[in-house]
């Protein structure tokens, strides 16, 4: 007891006491900083690394009772199937012969008139620096016979398919699976909702158009005809894409623009039925799962494992490659910026042995489910990565490995940060004073204003840069005015080589204070893009993380221009995919995805600072 | 890289400036925000309260508009309500305050000039939280406004427009009452920096009371010119009681909203009591350290107002961190300059982003945006713990190798 008292309450001073407690602990933490740097970073990274291990997150479960997916009878038969395959002979002619926008869409608003469901259509035109985008949609309103349709569902299909990242294959089943179902719907009483049906035109255009035109959005470069009918609040939307002849699985595809997801109770339902009640496997995305490859001298518990990680790994991937790029997977990532839950359901194509049958019960019973919300999907589902249908990992183990990362970015920066105000004293007269005992600093002045000044022109040349991106100018001669941008840039940083070196006894370098800055800014954009875009947060922690803290001024010229050259490149070699620069565009004009601005403005700028650190005397 | 900044130069370029930016249609994008507006400020609220007013109905029956019927008396006689001619006049209302403080900053230094100057206003005018505030048409910026021109005048030793100009911002927000003592001890003393050169508060105090009592006069004749505006009592419940009472819930940038939607009605007075008597608190011993130079606390006062008024806005923190830029005397002993720097920068991205996810996009709860509040409370806490502890620790001189500083 005495022993622990003495422990707790040391004799002598307690100030003197605290003081030696507090540098105790601050030295040992400043001795041990870069261990501790490093830690985080190989604890971050490794965390990424075994996202998609199974060990890692959780069965799916329904969260919200509400929703009670499978439980109830469906009436889809195969009267409907035979009505869903008259429709798509009239498509079908409608392909053969050539039809028009207009025509197309005038044709869907009769067959929805036929059946007794108001219908309209709407004419839009979207103008961008690549061109004109035009179409027309169809829609119709079945209205709730329940209610005073103040809410609303979506069942939608685009003309054109998903499949092969929008080759321009029809998606002809989908519409008329759409058809078919507004055939059937109207016959029954118990929706507690209206039924909106939508035929969108091209593959993601037309959804935007109708969604700004439904909720009242305007958009400069829309011309879009108001809608002449209208419902309620929409709550959730089912996307059908469904290319092929038949389907053997049906494929989830749920990212929306700007990172955002749908609820996952929505998605989770749907699994159930689509199991349970449609009897038809689901996948995430369109890949099934391979055979097992791996080679056969591992022990047969690793290999299941293995395989599973491979999988996994792959869906993972293409996950982070929509989420990222804020593109969103399909027509249904359009709806959640007016906060619709709602996916895509794929049907993937192959000879059998599902089709009309299948997807017409699945849809209904999933109508069923959402018919059954008395409130919005609200509970904390929608920050998720599904790893496979059925598996997932919640926030908690995937937020993690970004957040160290930039925690041990801004440990770097503020140890610089602190490093940079001191300077070992080295003067003759006080290595004759004592020689055993050099650690003598004098304090140094740290001029943050030209810091900040270099810093926030970077980021306003990344807003000239993103200006210059958007003209038509750029998207006609594409590759010219790339390589004309990268040497405009390159010329400019190069600049930074005229600074002046200053005396380091009295002042801290630039370099230093930039590094420092750069460092913890970066961290602060990591951490904070965690929460709105996990997937781009990862990036940026793998892009911004070693070659941030990496860079370093050098004393020989061409080193220094080496350096400088590796960074520019990883600054703007973006550029140079311009396919990826045109879609990325095309989507920010559009679709507003601020994907294109984001890594103009922030991502460029950051790693453009990190290049003018190496240019710049140390 | 030299800083030259004259003010006849660099001030009307930075008015000019933020007149075209005011001109722009960002006010109309800003106007919504939770964090820029509270419901004491917001333009929306003053121009249903000015529309009311002007077809004879009482503003104050309904429980939405809850600005100053000083408001009224200004928007429906003098000035126009035009969203453009708003934007200006809420502009210059920030170049009177950048004007005010430069005033202030030469007191301090009892100098008519100085190249700081340009710099100081720039603090001011370039602030994001309070020319973002300025954007959205909040009223935050009159009382910042009403604030540096009571303590201008205080710090050059003119009692009346002082004792006046604090009247008037007490109309506008009541919990502004704490700068009042210091505002006194810096008409019965002197702006120049003491902080370096503690001592005991040597002008004699009789004449505390008599500005005490022409601050009384002011305040009273300002509310019966309010009575008289708005045609009875029904202001007082509804702009000085919002302060005690709470009603409105909307979520804004202070650490009271969260609080009191979470509590259950029993609880609530009783907290209410505490909270509005923790702002209190803060004024004896605050006055009291810094007896010496007042002007410094109230500088302190501002801060502890910012943090933990009922409804702020980032105008209020936005005050408190550009006067920051009058006191270059302690910028060496602040102790984490950077931490506070980058807990505001942390805060100042997340609120947005959370306000964002939580009301737009719906994935997040009110939860997430309370978090981000809490960083900000954070971020405002250090800022005013550590000036505190420099304001403190300039007076006992120069860090020594060898020895430590510690608190009691």
């Amino acid at each position: 007891m005495d022993r622990i008292r003495a422990l707790l309450r040391p004799a002598g001073d307690r100030n003197l006491n605290r003081v030696r407690r507090r540098q105790a602990l601050l030295s040992a933490l400043t001795r041990r900083i870069h261990l501790l740097k490093i830690t985080l970073f190989c604890v971050g990274y490794l965390w990424m690394l075994a996202l998609p291990s199974p060990r890692l997150g959780r069965g799916i479960y329904i969260d919200e009772n509400a929703l009670g997916p499978g439980q109830v009878n469906t009436y889809w038969n195969w009267g409907d199937v035979a009505n869903a395959d008259r429709y798509l002979e009239l498509l079908e002619g409608l392909r053969d012969s050539n039809s028009t926008h207009e025509q197309r869409a005038e044709v869907l608003k009769m067959e929805f008139l036929k059946l007794g469901i108001p219908a309209s259509t709407q004419n839009y035109v979207f103008s961008s620096s690549t061109g004109k985008y035009e179409g027309t949609n169809a829609y119709a309103v079945l209205s709730s016979p329940r209610t005073s349709g103040t809410e609303a569902m979506v069942i939608s299909a685009s003309w054109v398919s998903r499949i092969g990242e929008e080759d321009g294959t029809l998606n002809l089943r989908g519409v008329s699976t759409v058809l078919a179902l507004a055939n059937f719907l109207k016959r029954y009483s118990l929706w507690a909702k209206d039924i909106v049906f939508v035929i969108s035109d091209n593959h993601l255009d037309g959804m935007q158009a109708w969604l700004n035109a439904y909720h009242g959005e305007t958009q400069s470069n829309l011309q879009a005809a108001e809608l002449e009918l209208s419902s309620g609040v929409i709550w959730t939307a089912l996307n059908i894409d469904y290319p092929g002849h038949s389907f053997s699985h049906l494929g989830i595809f749920h990212e929306g623009i700007n990172g955002r997801l749908p609820n996952q109770d929505l998605l989770n339902s749907f699994h159930y039925i689509s199991k349970w009640t449609g009897g038809v496997p689901v996948l995430v995305y369109d890949h099934v799962e391979s055979q097992n490859t791996a080679p056969s001298w591992i022990p047969a518990e690793y290999r299941e494992e293995l395989h599973g990680y491979s999988h996994r790994s792959n869906t993972i991937l293409r996950h982070i490659g929509y989420q990222a790029r804020g593109r969103g997977s399909g027509v249904h990532g359009l709806f959640h910026q007016f906060r619709i839950d709602a996916f895509t359901m794929f049907g993937l194509p192959a000879t059998g042995p599902h089709g009309f049958h299948a997807i017409g019960r699945i849809v209904e019973s999933t109508l069923r489910t959402t018919n059954n919300l008395l409130e919005r999907l609200h509970a904390s589902f929608f920050f998720y990565i599904l790893a496979t249908p059925d598996h997932f990992l919640k926030i908690g183990s995937f937020l993690p490995s970004a957040v160290l990362i930039s925690v041990a970015m801004m440990f770097a920066g503020l140890k610089i940060w602190s490093d940079s105000a001191w300077i070992p004293d080295t003067s003759a007269a006080i290595e004759k004073e004592g020689e055993n005992n050099g650690n003598k600093w004098i304090e140094r002045i740290r001029p943050v204003l030209p810091v900040l000044g270099m810093m926030i022109s970077t980021h306003i040349g990344g807003v000239a840069l993103f200006y210059v991106l958007t003209t038509a100018w750029f998207s006609h001669n594409q590759t010219i005015a790339s390589i004309l941008l990268v040497a405009i840039l390159a010329t400019l940083s190069l600049r930074a080589l005229l600074v002046p070196a200053e005396d380091t006894r009295a002042v801290a370098p630039v370099s230093q204070l930039l590094k420092a800055l750069n460092l913890c800014f970066a961290s602060t954009v990591i951490s904070i893009t965690t929460v709105v875009n996990f997937s781009l947060a990862m990036s940026l922690a793998i892009l911004l993380g070693i070659p941030l803290s990496l860079s370093s001024p050098s004393k020989s010229l061409p080193l220094r221009i080496a350096k400088f050259t590796a960074y520019l490149g990883l600054a703007s070699a973006w550029i140079f995919a311009s396919d990826e620069v045109r879609k990325a565009l095309w989507d920010w004009e559009i679709l507003r995805v601020w994907f294109a601005p984001f890594v103009c403005i922030v991502y460029t700028p950051l790693v453009l600072q990190a290049a003018f650190v190496c240019l710049l005397p140390s | 890289m030299k800083l030259s900044l004259d003010l006849s130069v660099v001030f009307p370029a930075l008015v000019a400036s933020r007149l075209l930016l005011a001109l722009t249609n960002l006010p109309d994008a800003l106007k919504h925000d939770h964090q820029l507006s509270s419901p004491l400020t917001s333009y929306l609220n003053l121009q249903e309260g000015i529309y009311l007013f002007k077809n004879g109905i009482d503003p104050y029956s309904g429980g939405i508009f809850r600005h100053s019927p000083l408001f009224l008396a200004l928007f429906t006689t003098i000035l126009p309500t035009s969203r453009t001619v708003a934007s200006v006049i809420w502009t210059l209302c920030d170049a009177v305050g950048a004007w005010a403080l430069v005033q202030i900053w030469r007191a301090r230094q009892r100098v008519s000039q100085t190249s700081r100057d340009g710099l100081i206003a720039g603090a001011y005018l370039l602030n994001p939280y309070i020319f973002l505030s300025t954007l959205s048409l909040s009223t935050s910026p009159f009382e910042n406004m009403l604030t540096l021109i009571a303590v201008m005048f205080a710090a050059q030793g003119n009692a009346s427009p002082s004792l006046l100009a604090a009247a008037l911002l007490l109309h506008l927000s009541l919990s502004s009452v704490v700068l009042l003592a210091p505002l006194i001890l810096l008409l019965a003393s002197s702006p120049v920096s003491q902080l370096a050169s503690p001592r005991a508060f040597a002008k004699n105090g009789k004449n505390v009371a008599p500005l005490v009592a022409e601050f009384a006069a002011y305040a009273a004749i300002l509310s019966l010119a309010s009575t008289l505006v708005s045609g009875g009592w029904a202001w007082v419940p509804q702009t000085w009681g919002a302060s005690l009472t709470l009603p409105d819930l909307t979520p804004n940038c202070g650490l009271w909203w969260y609080f009191f939607t979470e509590m259950f009605d029993h609880f609530r007075p009783f907290f209410l009591m505490v909270f509005s008597i923790h702002l209190l608190i803060y004024i004896a011993p605050v006055c009291i350290k810094f007896q010496y130079d007042p002007l410094y606390a109230t500088f302190i006062l501002l801060g502890i107002l910012a943090t933990f008024k009922p409804y702020p806005t980032m105008a209020d923190p936005g005050l408190f961190l550009s006067m920051l830029a009058v006191f270059p005397e302690i910028y060496p002993y602040l102790r984490y300059p950077i931490v506070t720097t980058l807990l505001h920068l942390h805060a100042a991205l997340l609120m947005p982003l959370f306000h964002h996810l939580w009301l737009n996009q719906g994935t997040a709860n009110a939860n997430f945006f309370y978090a981000s509040t809490l960083v900000f409370a954070c971020a405002n806490g250090a800022a005013l713990t550590d000036c505190v502890w420099a304001g403190l620790r300039i007076a006992i001189g120069e860090p020594q190798d060898g020895y430590v500083v510690v608190q009691e």
